[in-house]
């Protein structure tokens, strides 16, 4: 029984052993007091009958008169005169009831009043005793009002009194379910500190769990932030804290390759002419004031990705510009407005800029070597020029008024799909989980749209909740014909929306069984836009039983604090990572650090972007729990 | 002697008060009960000792003795011995000048301890030894008197209160007054005119618990003085 239960029990049971003492308290003495007053009533009015009588003349008639206007006028049960002799001179008797009153209740508490007696003289001569009963229903009749209307305070009062208790006992127990709660957030691995309350036991006991929280807490930001540090190392350039070389093109590959970006996109090259010449120019202090001018200007953009390829080669990847020719304008004005003029004076001829247009799946070696030509070009153009090659768009281009009526056609009809990608476990290839991953079939035969094709403009016109319910409800389908687990993903714009949030609840709801085997996962930077909104989402889902997780795991890092307190089921690490890991013995000490402690954190960590079946052993040699990528097949049978 | 004696009784009274009712009441029945009276009377005489001196316990005694000598008497010597007793051995005077309040009921103890008392003092200190002495209470009356006494007998009147003795409950009764030495029937006594009669019938139950339980007796001044003459030790 809970506490809670115990201590209502224990409250009703002193109450009630309460009220039910001072009710009989109460009752025996209200009987008394009538009896008391009953008593005296019969002896005084007995001696005062017996005194007028004695007074009078003993003519039978006259006794007569007198006892039968004392009896039919006043209230009495009985009055009777007994001769010495023991003769009955006078008996009258009324037995007047109220109806009031139940049987049970005068059995139960008697009343019990000795008859009044006097004497009568008769001169000398004794005339005979008197007995005087008063008529005792009336008392009876208040003691079972008074009784009765106790009993109706004593309920009111205990209703009040239970009114009250429950809100003081919610009240003192508030701080108990916040220990309680925090205890099973520890359990799960999530790491919250509740407010300490007033009551000195649990103030105890919390401060003693907040402590600990703090510590592990404090733990965990002092590895995150080693971590996130050696990150920066292997990955990123000293000098300007762009990308490096190796870490750019691994995000290269992914955006060529991978879900998350659209198929189409532009990359820009900038080079700088001959390094060597500025260094003599400008001294080496000067050339990386240089070069670090030129890389916060680049780090500025928000949905693209910068870094650094060669000494004086960078290269921006634009996912969202479909046309070369503009990003690469763009950026060319940009440099020139906010870049250049405070170098031109001592380097004219500073830099070159091209950019070229990639399609999904171009190889990397094809796009560098397009992009090579290309600067060429631009070099060709006269200094600090630029030069986009005109392509032929082969991409199905549908304009920005149709986006809308497709995308909402697209839910009505169904002409939505999810494609599932195996997520497996260690180098035997063993299934986790199936990753299913959106694909929209347009009208027209054209091949089919993938998630990163049309999220963003979904994003634009605010269709991203009723896509992902969507994608929910095929997921939900797809998990009632098959076996397994079933991972799916929901874009930033849906989890900030408080509507979506509740119909995701709702529908969760209806599928009690199914959902138990659902998996739900969030991109890293929609989670760092939008956490009071993710962590809301989290609590929902958990509760209902589903799994949470962080997609693109690494890019932005969570702040370690805050993703200690959401208790997450599993993290997939941003392919960025994990591209070409074989070679990479920096990256391999980070993801060594960062499976470590997630699994800290009670977290499964799952590389994404896998490219080929060798790196599954290394892998998993690192911590990693799961893998999923175009180089894992899975091994067992559907 | 008398204190090993109490001391004793007590204790049986306390192994009494452990004993299931019916079997106390058993041996009340059977013999028990002038012994319990006695040890009554015991701390009666103890009292009057304590409270009022040496010359009060001698009363208190002598009146055991005189109603130890009248127990196997027929009931008009019994009458005759309380009578001379009380007149005889205690003084008459006002309540005012015995008590210092205008009207109070002493107990037979506070009458004896005194050695005065006015006529209700006298009255129920008759009656109460008549009791004791196996008279039944319903042959005894206190009656309240109109007394005409002097020369002018119809002018000079006074509220006075007698015992009355029953022989035949339906006829005269025989008088005991404070005023006069002799008993004389009541037709005798043409200078009394009876107004009201009274005893402890239906006010002094047997067996009712007495100390205190009804508050409500000590308002009544009758029952006032039952129940303190309860406490001074008397058993009926």
């Amino acid at each position: 029984m809970s506490l809670v239960k115990q201590l209502w029990l224990t409250i009703t049971l002193v109450m009630l052993s309460a009220f039910g003492i001072s009710l009989v308290v109460n009752v025996y003495s209200s009987r008394q007091y009538l009896e008391q007053q009953l008593q005296i009533k019969n002896v005084d009015n007995a001696t005062s009958l017996a005194l007028s009588l004695s007074q009078m003349e003993k003519d039978p008639p006259t006794i007569e008169l007198m006892v039968s206007s004392q009896f039919d006028i006043g209230h009495y049960r009985l009055i009777r005169i007994v001769s010495p002799n023991g003769q009955v001179l006078i008996e009258k008797h009324y037995e007047g009831k109220l109806a009031d009153v139940p049987q049970w209740f005068i059995n139960l508490i008697p009343l019990r009043v000795q008859n009044g007696q006097a004497l009568i003289q008769d001169g000398w001569k004794q005339y005979g005793t008197l007995t005087l009963a008063s008529h005792d229903q009336y008392a009876y009749q208040s003691l079972w009002d008074g009784t009765r209307q106790l009993l109706l305070w004593f309920l009111l009062g205990g209703l009040l009194t239970g009114l009250l208790g429950m809100t003081l006992l919610r009240f003192i127990t508030r701080p108990l379910l916040d220990v309680v709660a925090q205890a099973q957030a520890l359990a799960e691995r999530r790491f919250q500190t509740v407010k300490e309350p007033r009551t000195p036991e649990l103030r105890a006991v919390t401060h003693a769990m907040n402590h600990m929280v703090g510590l592990l807490q404090s733990m965990f930001a002092e590895e995150a932030q080693r971590l996130e540090t050696l990150r920066d190392r292997v990955n990123h350039d000293a000098v300007t804290g762009l990308a490096n070389r190796e870490y750019f093109l691994s995000q290269l590959g992914e955006i060529l390759s991978g879900e998350q970006h659209g198929s189409s996109g532009s990359l820009v090259i900038i080079r700088l002419e001959d390094l060597n010449r500025l260094n003599d120019k400008l001294g080496h202090q000067g050339t990386d004031r240089l070069l670090k001018s030129l890389g916060d200007l680049l780090h500025d953009g928000q949905q693209d990705y910068a870094g650094r390829l060669k000494g004086g080669e960078f290269a921006v990847a634009y996912p969202s510009q479909d046309s070369a020719a503009q990003a690469a304008q763009t950026l060319h004005a940009r440099l020139l407005r906010d870049w250049l003029p405070q170098w031109q004076a001592e380097c004219p001829d500073l830099f070159h800029l091209a950019a070229v247009r990639y399609q999904r799946d171009q190889s990397l070696g094809e796009l560098l070597a397009q992009a090579d030509q290309a600067l060429a070009q631009a070099r060709g153009k006269g200094p600090n020029n630029w030069h986009a090659p005109e392509q032929g768009r082969t991409k199905l281009t549908i304009p920005a008024e149709q986006w809308r009526a497709l995308l909402a056609d697209a839910i009505q009809v169904g002409r939505m799909s999810l494609l599932f990608f195996p997520v497996v476990k260690g180098a035997q290839g063993q299934l986790l989980h199936r990753e299913g991953s959106l694909r929209l079939q347009t009208e027209t035969a054209a091949p089919l749209l993938t998630a990163g094709d049309f999220l963003p403009m979904a994003a634009k016109l605010n269709l991203t909740a009723p896509i992902d319910l969507e994608v929910v409800r095929l997921a939900l389908n797809g998990l009632r014909e098959s076996r397994g687990d079933m991972a799916v993903n929901l874009s930033a714009e849906s989890i900030a929306d408080f509507s979506f949030r509740k119909q995701l609840g709702e529908l969760l709801q209806t599928q009690p069984t199914l959902r138990a085997r659902l998996l739900f996962e969030v991109p890293e930077y929609g989670v760092a836009r939008h956490f009071e909104a993710f962590q809301d989402l989290t609590q929902r889902l958990k509760s209902l039983g589903c799994r949470v997780g962080i997609k693109y795991f690494g890019q932005d890092f969570l702040e370690s604090s805050k993703l200690a307190s959401l208790g997450l089921d599993h993290i997939k690490v941003d392919p960025g990572y994990v591209r070409g890991i074989g070679a990479h013995s920096g990256n391999q000490e980070f993801l060594t650090g960062l499976c470590t402690m997630a699994h800290a954190l009670g977290m499964l960590v799952i590389a994404a972007g896998v490219e080929q079946v060798q790196d599954l052993p290394l892998l998993e040699q690192l911590g990693f729990d799961g893998m999923t990528g175009p180089g894992v097949r899975r091994t067992d049978p559907a | 002697m008398r204190n090993l004696n109490l001391y004793f009784l007590t204790r049986l009274s306390a192994l009494a008060g452990r004993l299931p009712a019916r079997l106390i009441s058993l041996v009340l029945a059977t013999g028990l009960g002038w012994t319990l009276a006695q040890s009554g009377l015991d701390r009666l005489q103890l009292l009057a000792q304590q409270r009022y001196g040496q010359a009060a316990s001698e009363t208190v005694a002598s009146w055991r003795q005189m109603l130890e000598e009248s127990r196997a008497l027929p009931d008009d010597d019994k009458l005759k011995a309380v009578n001379q007793f009380f007149n005889r051995r205690l003084r008459y005077s006002s309540d005012q000048a015995s008590w210092g309040m205008p009207d109070y009921w002493a107990t037979p103890l506070e009458f004896m301890g005194r050695a005065q008392g006015d006529c209700e003092d006298f009255a129920i200190a008759k009656y109460i030894s008549l009791l004791l002495l196996g008279i039944p209470n319903d042959r005894l009356r206190l009656i309240y008197v109109r007394a005409r006494f002097g020369a002018n007998a119809t002018l000079n009147t006074e509220a006075h209160m007698v015992l009355g003795y029953y022989i035949d409950p339906a006829g005269e009764p025989i008088i005991l007054d404070s005023l006069l030495n002799a008993i004389h029937p009541a037709a005798a006594r043409t200078d009394l005119t009876p107004v009201f009669s009274f005893n402890s019938q239906g006010l002094w139950v047997p067996g009712a618990p007495s100390l205190g339980a009804d508050p409500t007796s000590r308002l009544s001044r009758w029952r006032d003085v039952l129940d303190r003459i309860k406490i001074d030790g008397i058993q009926l």
